[in-house]
């Protein structure tokens, strides 16, 4: 099979069995599961390590109510993290190099974020469609222009990462030859 | 740890401590292949057996092009090398982190009973050093006692003192008066004595007198002369 650029983006199917879910659920095979021991081995430690800093990370600037996200935003990075540099090896699949997986990944958080700002706090919410000291010529204009970049944040969202992606893949392969 | 956590219950809940980890990780070979299956097929090809297996099942992908030498391939060389040059450099480090992390949690629960205990130990000192007081209060308080009561010795003399001082000052005083009272009687009285004396010797005595005192010292010179 002679293999062009572009066969690392395909999504693999074998005899007609769409794999993708296999390749997404793969990478959480590759941590092991936190036993209940205090102390552990090595690979336990570095990484419960890991995670105490990419959460500690995430969830300084929040409050306290801020942290129920931190069990799906940490995950979510761990996830993004290991799928997308298990994609450097050769014969393997990025699911992240899917549009359809990105943007299930992007419309959903973005709803998130957007409606629990609407019900919280409405007024704020809705304050943060206009920037501080505009013009008041401006402001029906800038108005309308901050709720199109809201609307068009998840498919920002969903094609930045997959454009990325495919580029900085598809760069290497290139860069490699 | 005990096993009240268990996955999804499968095992009984027991209320005794896991078992340690042990001290080094199964034998691999070449990072990769365990140790186990070089003995597991020792018996029948012998040592040499699993690099045949390895080296035959290679041969056979590349000859009937079940694997095809593309460009991956050497992609793939070059990323396991850097790998296993990354592995082989900072492994150690990597290691010896993740010990000393290990290292700083159970050193931080040590350090806790350390404190504890040595904060004990304290206290314990201290008591000891309280009870030894509490013995040496009888002392204490003995010698307050004779403090008090030599006070109230030295001020109880000191009013007597003064009592004593008083009345000897008002007894003076009326033994003054009286003494006064005698001499002035006495003065008044040897006045008026000589006063009346005076008064009555007339001159007529006076001059009998006179002339009788002459006489006797005349008769007394007579006889004086004739002692002499």
């Amino acid at each position: 099979m002679n293999l062009s650029f572009f066969d690392q983006f395909t999504s693999p199917y074998l005899l007609g069995i769409p794999l993708i879910l296999l390749s997404v659920l793969f990478p959480a095979l590759l941590f092991p599961t936190p036993n209940n021991r205090w102390v552990t081995n090595r690979l336990s430690t570095l990484q419960l390590w890991l995670l105490n800093l990419i959460t500690k990370q995430l969830m300084i600037p929040l409050n306290k109510k801020g942290h129920k996200w931190a069990l799906i935003l940490t995950s979510l990075m761990i996830l993004l993290l290991t799928i997308n540099l298990l994609g450097l090896l050769p014969y393997t699949f990025t699911p992240t190099t899917q549009l359809s997986m990105n943007m299930a990944l992007a419309f959903p958080l973005w709803l998130a974020t957007l409606l629990t700002g609407l019900r919280n706090q409405p007024t704020t919410s809705l304050g943060h469609l206009l920037p501080e000291g505009t013009p008041t010529p401006l402001i029906p204009a800038l108005i309308m222009i901050e709720t199109a970049s809201l609307l068009i944040r998840p498919l920002a969202l969903g094609v930045r990462l997959t454009a990325n992606l495919t580029a900085g893949h598809l760069l290497i392969q290139l860069i490699s030859t | 740890v005990l096993h009240t956590t268990r996955a999804l219950h499968t095992a009984q809940q027991r209320l005794a401590p896991l078992p340690p980890l042990p001290e080094k990780g199964g034998e691999v070979r070449y990072g990769l292949i365990p140790e186990e299956f070089f003995q597991f097929l020792y018996p029948k090809t012998g040592v040499t057996g699993p690099y045949m297996l390895g080296t035959g099942l290679l041969l056979y992908f590349l000859s009937k092009e079940i694997y095809v030498i593309n460009h991956e391939t050497v992609a793939a060389a070059c990323i396991l090398s850097v790998i296993i040059y990354g592995i082989k450099k900072y492994g150690s480090d990597v290691a010896a982190f993740a010990d000393k992390l290990n290292e700083e949690k159970v050193a931080k629960a040590l350090s806790v009973k350390n404190e504890a205990i040595k904060d004990l130990e304290t206290a314990i000192e201290q008591e000891k050093k309280e009870q030894w007081r509490v013995e040496g209060c009888k002392y204490l308080f003995d010698s307050k006692r004779n403090n008090v009561a030599m006070l109230l010795e030295t001020n109880y003399r000191e009013r007597l003192l003064t009592v004593y001082n008083e009345v000897k000052k008002r007894l003076d005083y009326q033994v003054a008066m009286q003494n006064l009272k005698r001499q002035k009687e006495q003065d008044h009285m040897i006045q008026w004595v000589e006063r009346n004396v005076a008064q009555s010797i007339t001159p007529q005595q006076q001059k009998e007198s006179i002339a009788k005192c002459i006489l006797d010292l005349k008769a007394l010179s007579k006889t004086a002369q004739a002692a002499v």
